[in-house]
């Protein structure tokens, strides 16, 4: 169990690594094009292309493997004053209700992902299947831990349902 | 509107009710819509990947955020403070001055109240708490308070998410906010002097004048900040999201090379942490995008347009009745989805009103921030309530003044558009 939970904190430290790595190349990227743009007057186009990819997967890649559950924005004003058998009945519902709705749209999605594969993105001539690909595993993502929310909801051992949900802060608003 | 929207509205609001991210819950309020009409579900993940893809003006929202991290990182904020201190730290009250000063000169560099509250914040209620000169529910109170200027002055996160709902310019909507963020600022320090007065707080040991020169040159390079940024999106030299980069270019700069006061581990930690604020904010957006959707389609708008040209609704009559919906909903929900959900609802009313559309944003936006502060759901109120370790009744019972003052300020705003939009139109708004 504890060389799993240790490969477990390694993937996610390596899964930190990306993220930051994806946001620190989109920051360059951007100083290159201002440098190209406004220094050296020759307007680049991969620039524009690679910070939109490297935001889509920013989102969708650090939802799915390093955002923890309670930095995720939620309503708690209900969930946070209620019983927790409620809370628990909460999860249970919710869990269910997220993680069906993706399995059910799922092939629909990988269909619609594959099909892209006829487009390409018009500078970096990248295939867009390539580009949307990150969407599957942040869907897989999702109805893993919303699976393990219902089986935490059902099994009641969480430490959250001991000290009740704290509140949260985010630095963009 | 039809019942598969009825339901999957139904769906939206139980799922966050029952403590499911709201971006998650509105991609499967989505998806059940679209499953429910007989349409291809994948719908829902073209639109959430298109709409990302192509939404090349709110990369700025990641690098505001990583402006914000580093300055906060670095002791930017320290010799900012010490500068405010300079200035205005001599009067009665002096620090509640510093508290407004420092977070006008802030809300410069960035764009968001919660970064201005988490940094500035708490260095400035240690400040105000160190030797019991103000009570701790009094410093919480008024950084809460200030903090709300932060997205009114440019550079402004709410402000790019409206734009993009809205389809404004991010250039007008900034410096349609400058004069409104300043009459913040000005209410604040009125009602800091009112209060000082009645409480007798403390003068505070003033920062003798000859000491002033070298403060500000220590400042300074901070203080250039607002300029550099400003100048840059103004001057036309860069658009507002190249001039998000340049931000965090310099605050990087400035925190490593000037003030030699970031490592090279700190500094990752702060990618890592904006990287994942954005990931957070992002599920919010992907979300909207795909409630949109289901919105358009579903003419929404246009229906709540015709449903309130029933009650014929002047002008005016509309932007109060916006201004009491949108407080009372600020009291519940968060501001991003104030702005990304809510707000496109009444966009087309408040056109076929006459409202003008960069004038409309400023006021939601400002709406939106007062509800960072309104019980019980107000992310400012648990971040200073954290900071000082304070009841949220107490530090709420201090901050109903800066309430009422910033109630007065939102009221003038809302009803002399031309305060808002003197600015815009000196720099070529036709509106």
């Amino acid at each position: 169990m504890t060389s799993l939970t240790r490969l477990f904190d390694f993937l996610y430290s390596r899964a930190e690594n990306i993220l930051a790595l994806v946001l620190a190349s989109l920051f360059v990227s951007f100083l290159i094009q201002i440098v190209f743009r406004y220094v050296l007057n020759l307007p680049l186009g991969w620039t524009v292309e690679y910070v939109s990819i490297a935001w889509l997967w920013g989102i969708l890649f650090g939802y799915a493997f390093v955002v923890r559950e309670d930095d995720v924005i939620r309503l708690d004003i209900v969930y946070g004053s209620v019983p927790v058998a409620i809370q628990r009945i909460m999860d249970v519902f919710a869990g269910l209700v997220c993680a069906g709705i993706f399995l059910w749209t799922l092939p629909n999605v990988w269909d619609y992902v594959t099909f892209m594969a006829i487009e390409r993105t018009a500078y970096m001539q990248i295939r867009f299947d390539y580009v949307f690909m990150i969407y599957i595993p942040f869907a897989l993502s999702v109805i893993i831990r919303s699976l393990i929310s219902v089986w935490h909801g059902l099994s009641g051992n969480h430490p959250k349902y001991a000290v009740g949900a704290a509140s949260e802060m985010h630095d963009y608003d | 509107m039809t019942d598969p929207f009825v339901l999957s509205l139904i769906l939206i609001v139980a799922l966050a009710l029952s403590g499911l991210s709201i971006g998650l819950a509105m991609i499967c309020g989505s998806s059940i819509y679209l499953i429910l009409k007989g349409f291809d579900p994948s719908i829902a993940s073209e639109t959430l990947l298109q709409g990302l893809f192509n939404s090349y003006t709110l990369l700025a929202i990641p690098l505001f955020i990583l402006a914000a991290d580093i300055m906060n990182v670095g002791s930017l904020a320290d010799r900012l403070l010490r500068f405010c201190q300079a200035l205005v730290g001599r009067f009665r009250g002096g620090l509640g001055h510093v508290n407004v000063v420092s977070s006008l000169i802030f809300s410069g560099m960035s764009g968001s109240a919660v970064a201005d509250a988490v940094g500035m914040g708490r260095i400035i209620i240690g400040m105000m708490t160190k030797d019991g000169k103000y009570t701790a529910s009094y410093s919480a109170a008024i950084t809460a308070a200030t903090a709300t200027i932060g997205p009114i002055i440019p550079p402004s996160i709410p402000m790019v998410l409206y734009a993009l709902v809205s389809d404004q310019s991010i250039g007008y909507l900034f410096a349609a906010g400058m004069a409104p963020g300043l009459l913040m600022g000005l209410v604040l320090a009125v009602m800091n002097t009112i209060i000082a007065r009645r409480r007798n707080f403390p003068v505070d040991n003033s920062v003798p004048l000859s000491e002033m020169p070298r403060v500000t040159w220590q400042a300074f390079p901070a203080l250039m900040l607002p300029v550099i940024l400003l100048g840059g999106i103004y001057g036309g030299v860069v658009t507002p999201t190249e001039a998000a980069a340049v931000a965090a270019f310099y605050a990087l700069v400035i925190s490593v090379v000037v003030y030699q006061s970031v490592t090279a581990g700190q500094f990752y930690s702060t990618l890592l942490n904006s990287a994942r604020s954005t990931a957070t904010v992002g599920i919010l957006i992907a979300g909207a995008l795909t409630f949109n959707y289901v919105i358009t389609r579903e003419n929404v708008p246009n229906s709540i347009a015709d449903f309130m040209a029933q009650f014929e609704l002047s002008k005016w009559g509309f932007l109060l009745a916006i201004n009491l919906l949108f407080l009372a909903l600020g009291c519940i929900l968060e501001a991003g989805a104030i702005l990304l959900i809510i707000a496109p609802i009444f966009i087309p009313t408040a056109q076929a009103l006459g409202i003008d559309l960069v004038h409309f944003g400023v006021v939601v936006v400002v709406n939106s921030m007062l509800g960072l502060i309104t019980p019980p759901y107000g992310l400012l109120l648990f971040i200073v309530a954290n900071i000082t370790k304070q009841p949220l009744a107490r530090i709420v019972r201090d901050l109903v003044p800066f309430i009422i003052a910033l109630f007065a300020a939102l009221a003038f705003i809302t009803f002399v558009p031309d305060f808002v939009l003197f600015l815009p139109r000196m720099l070529g708004y036709k509106g």
